[in-house]
């Protein structure tokens, strides 16, 4: 009794607290309540329980180790605090600065180049004759292939000693030195271009469907009208295919940020770090030196990256829905 | 309906086609060409293209190791694994968000979207303390345990925009004979979605066979996939491009059987993600 008096003493200070926790517990409550209801969400249930245990956990974790200095080389395993050290420590870390800067430019190139160039394989093979469509499912080929079998099959034909492509480029008068993997100012466009082998047909695919769900009424008056096929194709196709350019830039960008097989085949983020990405350079610190600390802080930077991105990706699409 | 195209035209179209065609098959047929060569002429300059001694001594090599067969089995196994229970958890919630009325329900498709684009590597480091803390680096379980976080999140993403097509007056239908929505969802829905899900299923398989950071990190010496036997063909005294070449051509079956034969499936799952909204 005494007890309750007291407590309502002090609730004059509290109430506003109180009632805003009693709000959210009672608005939970009426969500939990309704997700009950709906028959739905049972089929929804397994994978939601499944996603939070094996990956939002993770990700939990993943903060908190990045707060502790944990290195798995220790003999004692001792998890050290250090609150944010960890990323101040990535700020000031140059290889950091040079993989971000490496990535920015991987991303940049392959991306614009692979948009450009499958759009031209969509025109190219867009008519639904029987070679096209012959010819267009043997180009799906290279992006259903493994990533590391890519690297690896361009690696042997990068090779400076026995490779088709330094060969012919010794016979064109060009010098590769140790082969374009191997030439600081080479090693980044020769792995770009891997990735443009790869990824371009997964551009020409996208825009096969874009070109595809084009109105046919535009093209008729345009046509009517005496329009030539390039006049047509500047003031009809290109601003009709926008929205498909859009998603098809974002996909590619929140894609390409993820490479790292292609670079583990090929050069290691060699020669010096030229083609050192912050996915390989998260990977060495932390899968190579141990420093799970470190390499966590530098995980969940990329994390709010590509998150930040992806979000842009999803708002754009949900909006072309509407 | 458009003017007839002249000559010239005509002539750079095929140009570019056959410049397009030559660019994106001649790495996958040197690898064939490098698999059927003899150590001596994959390193012959001038390289050759057509006429070498061909030779099965390769693949025989390869397949006389008992290795080999361990790998195709471990990449057997984990795909199989993955598949199956991206397919099990990703199905049904796929049709729970193309169904549900529930906004909760019907906007976790983007949570699944977001999951999807995480970087691998970010996931990887927690996932490897976590496994590493329960004894589980070197199973199966783990492995699939991660392949499923991602490829599952693409099966409700592919399943999700399949299910809206399929109409829905069949499953109202039952509901009003008393049936449940759980049998409404196997008896009436899963039949109609057979494709949709034909297409899931080749996405998950090619991503699965096809990972290598994760099973870099996870696998032990015995549960080492195709991609990791790959690179052993390197780490050993020598290196031979000709067996290098033939665990690559293991490793790329899935790969060309999917492009070449099951096509429009595996298109309908590469657009699902860009298309649809």
């Amino acid at each position: 009794m005494l007890c309750n008096v007291r407590m309502s003493a002090q609730t004059g200070i509290r109430t506003h607290e109180t009632t805003g926790a009693t709000l959210v517990q009672s608005l939970t409550q009426t969500i939990i309540k309704k997700l009950k209801s709906d028959p739905y969400f049972w089929l929804l249930f397994p994978l939601l329980l499944y996603v939070v245990l094996i990956a939002i956990y993770p990700l939990f974790f993943s903060f908190r180790i990045s707060l502790f200095d944990y290195r798995l080389t220790d003999p004692n395993q001792i998890q050290t605090f250090v609150g944010l050290k960890n990323y101040i420590r990535a700020f000031k870390d140059p290889i950091v600065l040079i993989s971000l800067t490496n990535t920015l430019i991987f991303v940049a190139g392959t991306v614009s180049i692979e948009l450009l160039l499958g759009l031209g394989l969509a025109l190219l093979f867009s008519p639904e004759t029987k070679l096209a469509q012959f010819v267009r499912s043997f180009l799906l080929i290279p992006m259903a292939l493994p990533p590391l079998v890519v690297g690896l099959i361009w690696k042997s034909l990068y090779n400076a000693d026995f490779g088709v492509i330094p060969f012919y480029l010794k016979q064109l008068g060009m010098d590769v030195g140790r082969g374009p993997l191997g030439e600081l100012s080479l090693a980044m466009p020769a792995v770009i271009l891997i990735d443009i082998w790869q990824w371009t047909p997964l551009l020409m695919v996208i825009f096969l469907a874009g070109l595809k769900s084009l109105p046919q009424e535009p093209y008729e008056a345009a046509y009517v009208d005496g329009s030539s096929r390039w006049q047509s194709f500047i003031y009809l196709t290109l601003p009709l295919m926008k929205p498909t350019f859009l998603i098809a830039f974002l996909l590619r960008t929140v894609q390409s940020f993820k490479v790292f097989d292609t670079i583990y085949a090929t050069t290691s983020g060699g020669p010096g770090n030229a083609t050192t990405v912050l996915n390989f350079h998260i990977y060495t610190v932390g899968l190579t030196f141990f420093d799970m600390g470190y390499a966590s802080a530098l995980a969940n930077i990329l994390l709010i990256v590509v998150t930040v991105l992806s979000i842009i990706y999803i708002m754009v699409m949900t909006r072309r829905q509407l | 309906m458009h003017k007839k195209r002249s000559i010239i035209e005509k002539i750079i179209l095929i140009t570019l086609s056959l410049l397009a065609i030559a660019f994106f098959l001649f790495p996958i047929y040197w690898l064939l060409v490098t698999s059927l060569k003899f150590g001596r002429d994959a390193f012959a300059i001038p390289p050759t293209w057509l006429f070498f001694d061909a030779t099965l001594k390769n693949f025989s090599d390869v397949l006389a190791q008992s290795k080999t067969f361990m790998f195709i089995k471990n990449s057997i196994i984990i795909t199989s694994g993955t598949t199956f229970l991206s397919l099990l958890l990703g199905v049904p919630a796929g049709y729970a968000i193309a169904r549900s009325k529930f906004p909760l329900v019907k906007n976790s498709a983007y949570f699944f979207l977001l999951l999807l684009m995480l970087p691998p590597v970010a996931m990887l480091i927690p996932f490897y303390l976590i496994m590493r803390d329960l004894g589980l680096i070197g199973t199966y379980t783990s492995l699939i345990l991660l392949n499923t976080v991602f490829d599952s999140a693409f099966v409700v993403w592919m399943m999700r925009s399949y299910f809206a097509d399929v109409p829905q007056e069949m499953e109202e239908a039952a509901l009003v004979d008393g049936a449940s929505h759980f049998s409404a969802f196997i008896k009436v829905a899963l039949p109609l979605s057979v494709p949709g899900i034909i297409a899931s299923a080749l996405y998950t398989i090619i991503y699965s066979w096809n990972d290598f950071l994760f099973a870099l990190m996870l696998t032990s010496p015995k549960t080492k996939t195709i991609p990791l036997g790959i690179l052993a063909s390197f780490s050993s005294v020598e290196i031979s491009w000709g067996k290098m070449a033939v665990m690559s051509i293991f490793a790329i079956i899935p790969a060309v059987i999917i492009s070449l034969f099951l096509n429009r499936y595996f298109v309908q799952g590469l657009t699902a993600g860009a298309t649809k909204g």
